[in-house]
């Protein structure tokens, strides 16, 4: 039933191979290379399994031994012990190779033959038994289940006395796990519980009552030794003794009684009972000048005391902790230990706290985190490393690899490479409203025209007003700063636009046939910012994009958004996809940065961007003067992240 | 000055000749061990000073194989490599001297951190290029060999630099002086748009101070500091899995600088 099963080292050695039911030889690499580059690569290794056209590959990795384990089957099929048997293959293909791994390294995965064969055919079989094979299971009776311990009246919330509640129900459910062994005793159990519930309660609904009662009735006649606690709630029950008619205290008495305004007060000329008026009372502050408004006064007391209550209680745990953890550093420094997820997990979740606070998408962050412990699990730390130290390094690597470009970012080649074959290079900027589209078109366009290429650039924003005007005054600025006669004659920047209300597909297009024409190098094309929520907007810029064809795509948006870029960014790529009529649509080629001066160091934004993407940042803008364009410089901007 | 110190010495000197072994010996002790870490760190010094040999190039250029091939002579299944892998390899039979190989990941995200890590360490870099996909992939492999090359811990140390153009068993592949030619112009023409391109976040040129080469003139493999050659090799080899590697250049070059 599988594919394939294959075993490899993380230095790329196929140690063993399983070729399954179909299948040439070579066609596990295709698959499994495709795993590696969009998974493991990427920090996606949260969850362990992966779809590449018609196969479910999962995979499993062994940190200590850096070996990887996968497994594909076909996708149509749901196979349920697939989990089980890799588990298993693992344990024994570690225990059999072990001397291999551990004494010899690399040139024992190189010489060594691994004659696994037998042993995997075994466990196979094994686990397709032990999936076929099940007993039917036998159903719970009622009394076993957890519902009939239950009643209604602990399952009702109410503010305050919630705490109080849960207590019970857990001394409820205690005393039932102990009387579990005997049918009798779990009714008998609850019901003689709820006495001493229902007893302190102050408020008894009238339902609850005939509830309770209905109940001892139903166990008392199945089991006879329910005499005892039927004859407590008889009293409480004794109170209500038939339905009383309610009486509003005020009810059935004259307006007049109701009427407290005393007559001389309202609109008299009489004076009311005159109360000592003291100036200095109602005035307050004797030093204040008359008529000034004075400054809203900002008591920071009162804040550090909330933090200080809010840490008080923290603070007993870490106390506790940090005896554990001295006792646990001493262990950890002291000779190979082998991380485990419990190890792991209060680290990582300060890690993961601490990316969010950088502006880091809450989801990613977490999807980070947990890839960085599925490579981690396992691993044989060296002396003098705690594991805090290891998995900040491990967290530091992920980030690097996801920030690096996974393709040439280099604009300048690709604009010669354009002009060589006499046509020009078409740049589109797409983001929602107010990122900076048109601010870092002006700064781009600078670059461009600095390294001496001409630019033309489209408006097609027809719909904010003014947007013509500005990439107007853009273009008169740069003319200024590069007239023709210093660059041979021929104008560098022109503005190509058709006025507002126009589609703005259509003018790209001219314009991009107007810049062959003409002999311009770059076209920059200048787009409406639009919500991913948008359909119809959403579709224009789709249709833009397929009808033009432009060779890059830049998304453009700002450092300063949260948890919105992984929305705007996956909707984005949406709806260039699905409106694209192309095999391969043309998606979202890269990313712009921009307003990155207005945040210090918390530069998240760039992390989200990329991992939800996987594309570069090709540029960064800070600052709002053409000058004021970078380029991304990874490892910078890992330190900035991961500084406390 | 020196009348505080008299009192010092012969305190000292009468602690000597006291009968009395325990500071004696500790003194001793502790000067034993102190020669022993400096002897030690010396040595350790000069053992490690570059004994590397790197193998480098683009995912798919065929260095995990070559690297197996080199070691063990036998043809081995490989996957994209995701981590480093290193062994000791013995030029040639007689000569008593080894070099490390290392083969780093050629995975666009981890190319240059692994670089990072090895490049010190680095006696002679082999950079590995596939010859039949190299007409598609010129841009790719000039922009990491030029980021090689820019490098500053390359350039101050010179390793030796070979560039392996691999799979030459496959008919369509393209010859070793085509490939030197081509990378030259590229290389050109990128030494032009790196230094470029925007200034990096933090201040540092993109394209490093570095400048490749001679200015006025186009660019050379012979104008970089460190030796540059190219060989043909095929680490499947002519007759495929069974047969052995074709790279007997690469053996001999290998065989000099060790």
């Amino acid at each position: 039933m599988l594919d394939f099963f294959t075993i490899f080292s993380k230095g790329g050695l196929v140690l063993w191979c399983f070729q399954g039911v179909r299948g040439p030889a070579a066609a596990a690499t295709a698959p499994v290379n495709a795993l590696i580059r969009s998974v493991l690569l990427q920090e996606r290794g949260g969850n362990n399994s992966f779809t590449h056209e018609a196969l479910t590959l999962k995979y499993k990795l062994d940190n200590q031994f850096e070996l990887v384990f996968v497994v594909g089957f076909q996708k149509i099929l749901t196979l349920t012990y697939v989990d089980k048997l890799i588990d298993d293959v693992h344990k024994e293909f570690r225990d059999k190779y072990r001397n291999e791994f551990q004494q010899k390294g690399t040139l024992g995965i190189l010489n060594g033959t691994f004659d696994f064969k037998d042993d995997f055919m075994r466990l196979l079989r094994d686990a397709e038994e032990s999936s076929k094979v099940r007993a039917p299971t036998v159903m719970k009776t009622f009394e076993q289940s957890l519902k009939s311990q239950k009643t209604v009246k602990c399952m009702i919330e109410t503010r305050g006395e919630k705490p109080k509640e849960k207590v019970k129900n857990k001394k409820n459910k205690g005393s039932k796990k102990e009387g579990t062994e005997s049918a009798a005793a779990p009714g008998k159990a609850s019901a003689g519980d709820k006495q001493p519930s229902t007893a302190g309660e102050k408020e008894e609904l009238t339902k609850d009552e005939i509830l309770q009662k209905n109940r001892e009735e139903f166990f008392r006649r199945h089991m006879r030794a329910g005499e005892k606690s039927s004859k407590s709630p008889k009293p409480e029950a004794q109170k209500e003794k038939g339905k009383k008619p309610r009486v509003w205290d005020l009810g059935n008495s004259n307006a007049k009684v109701l009427d407290y305004s005393n007559s001389a007060t309202n609109g008299s000329t009489e004076a009311g009972p005159v109360e000592d008026f003291d100036p200095d009372i109602a005035l307050g502050d004797r030093n204040r000048e008359p008529g000034r408004l004075y400054d809203l006064e900002y008591e920071s007391d009162e804040e550090v005391e909330e933090e200080k209550v809010i840490q008080n209680p923290s603070k007993p745990s870490k106390k506790k902790s940090g005896l554990g953890g001295m006792f646990g550093m001493l262990k950890g420094l002291v000779g190979s230990k082998s991380l485990t997820r419990e190890d792991m997990d209060p680290v990582l979740e300060k890690m993961k706290d601490h990316l969010i606070a950088k502006n880091v998408a809450a989801e990613i962050a977490v999807q980070l985190c947990e890839s960085v412990a599925k490579k981690l699990e396992g691993k044989v730390m060296g002396t003098f490393t705690t594991v805090t130290s290891t998995v900040k390094q491990a967290l530091q690597e992920a980030l690097v690899q996801i920030l690096q470009p996974q393709r040439r970012v280099d604009v300048l080649r690709d604009v010669m490479d354009a002009q060589r074959h006499r046509r020009p290079y078409v740049v589109t900027f797409c983001g929602v409203n107010g990122v900076g589209k048109s601010t870092n078109l002006a700064k781009i366009s600078f670059w461009l025209i600095e390294n001496g290429f001409s630019v033309l650039i489209a408006a097609c924003d027809t719909f904010r007003a003014g947007a013509v005007e500005q990439l107007r005054t853009h273009t008169r600025r740069l003319n200024a700063l590069h007239p023709p006669e210093s660059h041979g004659g021929r104008t560098m920047v022109q503005l190509y636009e058709k006025g507002y209300g126009k589609d703005a597909a259509g003018i790209a297009m001219e314009a991009i046939s107007y810049a062959r024409n003409q002999g311009f190098d770059v076209v920059l094309v200048d787009t409406a910012g639009r919500m991913q929520d948008n359909a119809p907007l959403m579709t224009a810029l789709a249709k833009l994009i397929a009808v033009n064809a432009p060779d890059l795509v830049l998304f453009v948006g700002e450092a300063l958004v949260g948890n919105e870029a992984v929305d705007q960014l996956v909707k984005f790529n949406k709806a260039l996809a699905d409106h694209s009529m192309a095999q391969t649509p043309r998606l979202i080629d890269g990313i712009v940065l921009t307003k990155f001066d207005t945040i210090d160091d918390k530069v998240g934004a760039a992390i989200s961007m990329t991992y939800i993407t996987s594309k570069p940042i090709v540029f960064v803008g800070t600052g709002q003067t053409y000058c004021d364009l970078r380029s991304l410089n990874a490892k910078a901007v890992v330190a900035a992240l991961m500084k406390a | 000055m020196v009348g505080s110190l008299e009192p010092h010495l012969e305190a000292l000197r009468r602690e000597l000749r006291a009968p009395d072994p325990a500071v004696l010996s500790v003194l001793l002790a502790l000067l034993a061990v102190a020669i022993t870490l400096l002897i030690w760190r010396f040595v350790q010094g000069r053992r490690s000073s570059r004994k590397a040999v790197l193998l480098l190039g683009l995912c798919d250029a065929g260095k995990t194989l070559l690297f197996a091939r080199l070691l063990t002579g036998k043809y081995r299944d490989t996957q994209t490599s995701i981590t480093d892998s290193s062994a000791v390899y013995r030029a040639s039979s007689d000569k008593s001297a080894n070099v490390t190989l290392i083969d780093l990941p050629g995975h666009e995200s981890l190319r240059l951190q692994f670089l990072e890590r090895f490049k010190a360490a680095a006696r002679a870099i082999v950079f590995v290029v596939d010859s039949v996909a190299f007409q598609r992939e010129v841009k790719d492999v000039a922009e990491f060999l030029y980021q090689v090359l820019v490098d500053s811990t390359v350039l101050k140390n010179a390793p030796a630099l070979l560039i392996a153009c691999n799979k030459q068993d496959v008919t369509m592949a393209k010859s070793a002086k085509l490939i030197q030619q081509q990378l030259e112009r590229e290389l050109n023409t990128l030494r032009v748009t790196r230094s470029a391109a925007p200034t990096s976040l933090d201040g540092s040129a993109t394209g490093g101070p570095a400048q490749l080469g001679k200015k006025g003139k186009d660019f050379d493999f012979s104008q970089l500091p460190m030796k540059v050659e190219f060989v043909e090799c095929s680490a499947r080899g002519s007759k495929g899995e069974e047969g052995d590697a074709d790279f007997k250049d690469l053996e001999k070059w290998l065989a000099k600088i060790a």
